[in-house]
């Protein structure tokens, strides 16, 4: 036959379909899960705050315990009064600082008792053999009443009645605590201790649970029965509270009771996820394989059974972390997180709390370091409950 | 249906008896006794006082001299607040939290389910935007956060409410929004997913097939059972807002029962927290006993274990 009667078809790419790769479940989970651009932004952020947390601290020039003295609650703003060329602050606590036009620190100016008149209330600062005064009668002494500014400062015969410009500061980005220690490095380590307190307690929440929930689930009868029991009278106790118990147990603070607290309390409810997956996936054909060529059961849970739930599980943990985050900050608020000198983010807003009308910036920053850690991980937890798990996803 | 609170309740005191031993167990297990101070308490004070609170007993003693006074609804002295009992600091404090959970928990459920609802109907419009926007706020705050930010600027700032106490009705405003927005922003959040789960369903269609008028579908067939996921974390949720509102107190000054548990954490006054976990565990409990009860009632569906 003639080879040139033979016409190539022209190839239209409609066959292609059949042909695409297969994937596998993670590889089909990641595909769906990167087109999910909130999750995305919540692992970008995660890792941003990893960064800013465990790297950070290197990069400032303080440690979260050094104390500045002089530098006492600074605000990330400072509101400067311009006299012949000079910047001068006034704190909300009467401490005057001199700064250079960028928002840099220079020095705080010397303030001896005998020049604090609290009578007549004018306070007269020490800069070389010159003085600054300040006087904050305005609105205060009966004779003083009906002023539209509260304060006024004097300098070299010039007086000046409100600040002309505000600039960030240079030395604390976020400010300075009541004991003069910078803000900005207390919230990145804050961050190292409570991811490394969530990380943990959610690892190991994974571990006992994991292991517990797959006997019960597997072993079933009896022993499920008892397991189970166990599991409803721990989910019965309102879980907060045991933590707090176990905390006076554990004689107050500290990273490593909060972190056993946190673990010992939590893990039921992935005991009871994992449960309800292995009693579907036991029943399951591979299983019956697997035992029938004589598996060891130990090997059948570990090797098949867990593998499988893992899409359930994952979910979960990501769910937990946020929670973890949450938990601490609440133990670290009401007194029983890490011990000073060390801070998370729970205790920088319970110590930021006593100067809020004051000093708001203090309790700003954990804050908001806490809701986008936590937006983060909901976001991402969203995410891979709609990749791993499409029969749970909302919406 | 009576043999089936016959089963809820046997496990309920088991469960009681439990948390009781087991708090018992850990209180009694901290090295130095409820009068332990940083300066040494003289001897004879010391022997006067443990024999005064019973603490020189053998501690098995002890233990069932508690559980007496438990079965009889007396939770002992406290001892931090010499001369009153935990019974009273429970009596006194309870009113105070209870008004505030009562009303955050009125809060949720008028506020959160109907926004859940409006979001669901909505979906991906502009309003829809809004309320997730918002409830996922809520969620990602802390409820101190939010309290401390009301205090700042509600109280502070602008002067609208009163910082602290539960003194005018307008001081209650503060500690129940704080109160309520995280569960506010669950309960909207679960109940649009439930809702769109639901209007999703078979029988919704067939209900509009039958030309039954909008409203009645929505209202009838499908906020119906679209509600039970929200019972089911509603429950715990009353519990939990009746009672573990700890740091709410603490930052609004309000003389509840929560407070009294922090002081007694910081000042470790063993009975009084052990008598507050006490009560605060039966207490759960008994609502989410409450709980189960209301499903049956919610969606036939679900029977009663027991009931033939």
């Amino acid at each position: 036959m003639d080879k040139n009667k033979f016409v190539f078809i022209e190839q239209t790419g409609e066959g292609s379909e059949a042909i695409r790769p297969s994937l596998t479940y993670w590889q089909d989970a990641w595909r769906r899960l990167k087109k999910n651009k909130l999750s995305m932004i919540g692992i970008l952020v995660v890792f941003l705050i990893i960064g800013f947390g465990f790297i950070g601290p290197y990069l400032t020039q303080y440690s979260y315990s050094d104390q500045i003295n002089k530098y006492k609650n600074l605000p990330p703003m400072l509101d400067l009064f311009e006299i012949d060329g000079y910047n001068f602050h006034i704190s909300k606590d009467y401490n005057m600082f001199i700064v250079e036009p960028d928002g840099t620190l220079i020095d705080r100016l010397d303030l001896p008792p005998l020049n604090r008149d609290t009578i007549n209330k004018i306070y007269r600062y020490q800069m070389g053999d010159e003085e600054v005064i300040l006087d904050f009668s305005y609105n205060l002494l009966p004779d003083k009443q009906g002023y539209d500014y509260d304060y006024t400062i004097e300098f070299r015969g010039q007086v000046v009645t409100a600040p002309q410009t505000s600039k960030l500061n240079k030395m604390f980005p976020f400010g300075t605590d009541g004991l003069g220690r910078d803000l900005l490095t207390r919230v990145m380590y804050g961050a190292q201790i409570s991811l490394l307190v969530a990380f943990i307690a959610t690892l190991a929440n994974l571990f006992i649970g994991v292991i517990y929930g797959s006997i019960s689930g597997y072993e079933g009868g009896k022993v499920d029965e008892i397991m189970m029991r166990i599991v409803d009278i721990i989910n019965s106790i309102p879980l907060v509270l045991y933590v707090i118990l176990l905390m006076v147990w554990f004689r107050g603070g500290g990273l490593t009771n909060i972190i056993i607290a946190l673990s010992s309390v939590y893990w039921v409810s992935m005991a009871r996820l994992v449960r309800g997956q292995m009693l579907s996936l036991k029943e399951q054909e591979f299983v019956l394989a697997a035992r029938v060529i004589g598996v060891a059961k130990w090997r059948i849970i570990l090797k098949h059974l867990i593998p499988n739930a893992m899409g359930p599980i994952i979910v979960s943990m990501a769910m937990m972390i946020p929670a973890a985050v949450f938990t601490e900050s609440f133990l670290s608020f009401i007194g029983l997180g890490v011990s000073a000198p060390m801070a998370s983010w729970g205790t920088l807003a319970n110590n930021a709390l006593s100067g809020l009308t004051t000093y708001p910036y203090q309790l700003f920053f954990p804050a908001l370091s806490i809701a986008v850690t936590m937006l983060a991980f909901n976001f991402i937890g969203d995410g891979l409950r709609d990749a791993l798990d499409p029969r749970l996803r909302k919406g | 249906m009576k043999s089936y609170y016959l089963k809820r309740l046997v496990p309920l005191f088991i469960t009681i008896i439990l948390i009781t031993t087991l708090t018992f167990a850990m209180m009694h297990s901290i090295p130095g006794g409820p009068f332990t101070r940083e300066r040494p308490v003289p001897e004879a004070i010391l022997r006067a006082l443990n024999e005064k609170y019973n603490l020189d007993d053998p501690i098995l003693i002890q233990y069932f001299k508690y559980m007496k006074g438990l079965a009889t609804f007396d939770l002992g002295p406290s001892y931090s607040k010499i001369g009153t009992t935990v019974n009273e600091l429970i009596v006194e404090g309870f009113p105070a939290t209870a008004k505030i959970g009562g009303l955050a928990i009125l809060l949720i459920v008028i506020l959160g389910i109907p926004l859940g609802v409006i979001s669901a109907l909505k979906q991906n419009k502009g309003i829809d935007y809004f309320v997730m926007f918002i409830a996922t706020l809520g969620i990602t705050v802390p409820s101190f956060v939010i309290a401390t930010g009301i205090i700042y600027f509600f109280a502070g700032q602008l002067g609208w409410i009163p910082s602290f106490g539960l003194a005018t009705p307008k001081s209650y405003i503060g500690p129940v929004i704080a109160l309520a927005g995280y569960s506010l922003s669950f309960i909207a959040r679960l109940t649009r997913s439930s809702m769109l789960e639901v209007l999703r369903q078979d029988y919704i269609r067939t209900a509009r097939a039958n030309g039954i008028g909008e409203f009645t579908v929505i209202a009838k067939h499908a906020i119906k059972n679209a509600l039970i996921p929200v019972v089911t974390y509603l429950g715990p949720t009353i519990a939990a807002i009746l009672t573990g509102s700890f740091v709410i107190e603490k930052i609004f000054a309000i003389p509840g029962i929560g407070r009294y548990f922090v002081e007694s954490v910081t000042n470790r006054d063993y009975t009084t927290i052990m008598g507050i976990t006490v009560f605060y565990a039966v207490f759960y409990l008994i609502m989410i006993l409450l709980v189960d009860i209301t499903y049956s009632f919610l969606d036939p569906r679900i029977k009663l274990k027991g009931e033939k």
